[in-house]
């Protein structure tokens, strides 16, 4: 499993299983975006690598916690759901409005496309109604 | 199987179908959610923003790209002026989709009308608060708008972390809007320290430790109890 680790500092962890091997090849990972989110957040333009990489390794720790938590609880209904994150994050409400929010976006994302689809589909059929007509 | 990036092409192309909503959604360009420690996650972007949202944003962007989508879906045409759903009080989520039995509200779905957003205080707050911002503020502002986890990472960090369970796409957008919520946090308290030890420039590794370190303190950190026995 090639590893989404960032920078040549990133070691193998004893709670994730990233090895590391690839770290040259997978210089970017998270990482790229993570520099821009840093800035919008109040870090320089330019970030320090180190800092962004220090950055990404606490994203992933926390990251690999969080769903090991989740696998815990989640493990007596043997899949891991969505569930599972929103009880682990009930105590931080900015986090869970935001995840509440982020969800029912994509459900109306769904029902947009499913619209757009339905759509198309009438559109094709006129069309070929029309050519065979002409 | 259309994944995240066919809808958004699709919501590009019907925004660029019906030009009066997104001037109308890029202007009205506030969600605010209230416990937000920054101003806005509001999930509208400026107009720049919706067309040039390269399609990897998808992750965590997924509501401003989606908003020029709902804007000229037939049924939404008429809503999206204040097309804002705080919080997914107002909007309808059906409880079944792929994986989506378990979302435990059952709201009935309103493409059109979202009650409870629009929010015109907040929004208009928001809009004030916008127009005054200076250039960097902005490109700032931008910059955390638009961030975000890539999808494909997520799901194979996911998948790497499980064991290559099957992750549903749900739940990656779940899991990176926390990361990106958490590095935030870090960031942030990042900051203060610098603050409270009257340094500037670039944020350097140790702030980030002593942020860690304060955010642990709080509880904010997940830790395994590294003792079971004395629970």
């Amino acid at each position: 499993m090639t590893s989404s680790g960032g920078g040549s500092s990133s070691k193998p962890r004893s709670a994730s299983f990233q090895p590391s091997e690839t770290s040259l090849k997978r210089k970017r990972g998270v990482f790229q975006k993570l520099q821009h989110m840093m800035y919008g957040f109040g870090d320089d333009p330019n970030p320090l690598p180190e800092s962004v990489a220090l950055t990404e390794d606490i994203v992933v720790e926390y990251v690999t916690e969080l769903v090991h938590k989740a696998q815990d609880i989640g493990s007596q209904r043997g899949k891991l759901s969505v569930e599972d994150f929103l009880y682990l994050i009930r105590k931080d409400l900015p986090k869970l409005n935001r995840c509440t929010e982020l969800l029912s976006m994509n459900e109306e994302l769904k029902q947009a496309r499913k619209v757009f689809e339905s759509d198309e589909e009438k559109l094709r059929k006129v069309f070929e109604v029309d050519e065979t007509v002409e | 199987m259309k994944q995240s990036k066919d809808p958004f092409e699709a919501a590009f192309e019907e925004q660029e179908d019906s030009p009066p909503e997104s001037p109308a959604d890029a202007s009205a360009d506030a969600r605010q959610n209230p416990n937000s420690s920054i101003a806005a996650h509001s999930s509208q972007s400026q107009p720049q923003d919706q067309l040039q949202l390269p399609h990897d944003d998808n992750a965590k962007k997924g509501p401003s790209q989606f908003t020029p989508g709902s804007g000229s879906g037939s049924a939404n045409a008429s809503a999206s002026g204040s097309f804002t759903a705080t919080a997914g009080a107002g909007t309808g989520m059906k409880s079944k989709e792929e994986e989506e039995e378990e979302e435990e509200e059952n709201m009935d779905v309103e493409l059109g009308k979202f009650p409870s957003s629009g929010d015109p205080d907040k929004m208009a707050k928001m809009q004030a608060i916008l127009s005054q911002f200076t250039e960097e503020q902005m490109s700032r502002y931008e910059s955390f708008r638009r961030a975000g986890f890539q999808k494909s990472n997520m799901k194979r960090l996911l998948a790497s972390i499980t064991g290559t369970q099957k992750i549903s796409v749900p739940m990656t957008i779940v899991v990176s809007g926390i990361a990106k919520m958490f590095v935030g946090e870090v960031v942030e308290t990042a900051r203060i320290v610098m603050q409270e030890r009257k340094e500037s420039g670039p944020i350097r590794p140790c702030h980030l430790r002593e942020a860690y370190r304060r955010l642990k303190l709080e509880g904010k950190i997940f830790k395994r109890p590294m003792s079971r026995l004395f629970r």
